[in-house]
């Protein structure tokens, strides 16, 4: 496919992305208060909002997609941005188990199987870290939520107001049309509601899938220079900008992280120069969620998006710019990586247990 | 290193070609080097060190470039996987030709030498003769020509053969070993370095030659 027809494309697949988010808000406000207010009671309790932002993103393989969903929930008023914020970074745990399925391939190898399963976990290890140390100081101060408000505030107004974003207006009329396809089959009230969200759902994941293929194949080339920069010449700082570069064209950290895995297993690529790579690909990857604000009408669906960002900017300035922290993950996957060399089917107990079982356990505690 | 990503550049297997083609360079300088100290009186502590780190920089370069394939391969997917292959092949050919030079740099440094003998003349004329193979097989390895890489591989073969006759004449010869055995040992590099250079060109042009015949054919 020619380059200007396939970037042609991808901007209708991004039309369709925020249609999908705005349908999502739209069936949500077509099921009514009282129904809403069922459907989120659950994740009132952060633990359980940050387990379910976990098994949400484990069920989608995608942060991209399940922040999006999460912008579009908090768009309709069902959930406050308080709510939302240990969802998004249960969304940051829950995008890391691509890469670490995808180090489970090398399983074969075991030499190779450690390197990748090594530089799998090293993101894992960041990202809980990094809900370890933000999630109670959120809680406690509301550092995050504040920072991302304030920002908002700034960009597009208070807490509230209706916001005129113009892309709403483009997206109004599809929305429309989805509304009136499924009202004139005969469905109403919570049925249309969720018939629609359900809509909006597949619209979402759909157009993502197909937005990240189009733009790996038309970033390719880019990527594959950027990645031979970063092999043992790049500083960290300039790996983790090359990395944040990589997921805002491909739209998805899993894309950027799957593809250091095969290189760390032959040897390639050192854990080190990986490490900052991912945590670029994770402050990349919180520009989907801040395109779906685009289409939602609301500051506080913009402010979710921010905050996603705010969590995974502080998490690097908390616990990769200090040089006597800034390993411990790396030495940390390096010693799960060694466990699961020894005896390969505690990597399989360990995605799990750590993806599945305690998030699953979480909800049914908190929820 | 950061604008790498929006700039645009050659990448991918073009890169990797244009790379091939220095370090091709650099081997015929280490080659043109080595042969000199062997047929000529030059010093060779004044060609030691530019050799040894020559050859230090083919053997990096191909490390990096085998990465850069592996790169390759992820990020583009399987599609070229026979050139990424064939490239695989012909950076280690490359950096033979490298450590050969280096060997006949070793038997100069041996107290070897072939200069003022009834034959060097001939031997320097045969060496200029490679050393200009040397820039046909990195044209041929820019810009692959099937015509030209036949006409070569023709050349080449020749000259394998007969370097392959002298090796032969000098086992068997009745002169003294001292004169027979550093020629034969000098004859056996050289075929090496030009069944490399024809290796090189000929994974060039087909990265992974098809097998044609079937193991059903009748006799």
């Amino acid at each position: 496919m020619p380059t200007w027809l396939r970037s042609a494309l991808v901007f209708g697949l991004i039309y369709t992305f925020l249609v999908g988010v705005s349908a999502l808000e739209k069936g949500i406000k077509i099921m009514g208060e009282d129904t809403q207010e069922k459907l989120f009671s659950s994740v009132d309790n952060p633990i359980a909002g940050l387990c379910v932002g976990i098994l949400g993103t484990v069920l989608v393989q995608s942060s991209s997609a399940s922040t999006s969903i999460i912008v579009g929930l908090v768009a309709t008023g069902g959930i406050s941005v308080e709510a939302a914020i240990p969802m998004i970074m249960g969304a940051n745990i829950g995008t890391t188990v691509t890469n670490t399925l995808v180090s489970l391939g090398h399983v074969r190898q075991s030499s190779e199987f450690k390197r990748a399963f090594a530089a799998a976990t090293v993101h894992d290890f960041f990202n809980v870290m990094a809900v370890a140390l933000l999630l109670p100081l959120e809680l406690l101060t509301g550092v995050v939520s504040k920072t991302a408000t304030w920002m908002s505030d700034r960009l597009v107004g208070t807490a509230g107001s209706e916001w005129k974003s113009p892309v709403k207006t483009w997206v109004k009329k599809p929305v429309e049309w989805i509304v009136d396809i499924w009202e004139a089959v005969g469905l109403n009230g919570n049925v249309l509601g969720t018939t629609v969200v359900l809509t909006g759902l597949v619209i979402v994941l759909l157009s993502l899938t197909f937005i990240t293929k189009n733009m790996r194949e038309l970033v390719a080339d880019r990527v594959e220079r950027s990645v031979n920069n970063v092999l043992g010449k790049g500083s960290g700082s300039i790996a983790m900008l090359l990395g944040l570069a990589i997921t805002v064209a491909v739209q998805s950290s899993s894309i950027t992280t799957s593809i250091l895995i095969p290189l760390a297993a032959a040897g390639v690529l050192s854990l080190r120069n990986a490490y900052p790579v991912t945590l670029g690909a994770n402050v990349g990857t919180t520009i989907t969620a801040l395109l779906a604000a685009l289409a939602a009408s609301v500051p506080e669906a913009l402010t979710v998006g921010l905050a996603h960002t705010t969590f995974n900017v502080m998490g690097i300035a908390l616990l990769y710019v200090p040089r006597f922290i800034r390993y411990v993950p790396v030495q940390l996957a390096e010693g799960l990586a060694e466990v699961a060399f020894r005896r390969p089917a505690w990597a399989v107990v360990y995605v799990m247990t750590a993806f599945i079982v305690l998030p699953l356990i979480g909800v049914g505690i908190f929820g | 290193m950061v604008m790498s990503f929006f700039s645009k550049r050659e990448s991918g297997l073009d890169h990797i070609v244009s790379q091939s083609v220095g370090m091709l360079g650099d081997a015929r300088h280490s080659f043109d080097l080595a042969t000199l100290a062997l047929l000529t009186n030059t010093d060779t502590s004044a060609v030691d060190a530019d050799i040894r780190e020559t050859d230090e920089r083919i053997n990096h370069m191909e490390q990096q470039l085998r990465a850069e394939l592996v790169v390759h391969v992820t990020v583009q997917g399987s599609s070229d996987i026979g050139s990424v292959l064939g490239m695989i092949l012909l950076l280690k050919k490359i950096e033979r030709i490298g450590d050969q030079a280096t060997n006949v740099l070793d038997l100069a440094e041996s107290g070897v030498r072939l200069s003022g003998e009834p034959d060097t003349e001939a031997m320097l004329a045969e060496r200029g003769l490679i050393s200009t193979m040397f820039g046909e097989a990195a044209d041929l390895l820019g810009e692959p020509n099937a015509e030209r890489t036949e006409d070569f591989a023709t050349r080449v073969l020749a000259l394998v053969a007969e370097h392959q006759a002298k090796i032969d004449g000098y086992l068997h010869s009745d002169r003294p070993g001292r004169e027979v055995v550093p020629r034969a040992i000098y004859y056996r590099y050289l075929k090496r370095i030009v069944a490399n250079l024809l290796g090189i060109v000929k994974t060039a042009a087909d990265p992974l030659p098809a097998f044609s015949e079937t193991d059903d054919k009748e006799d």
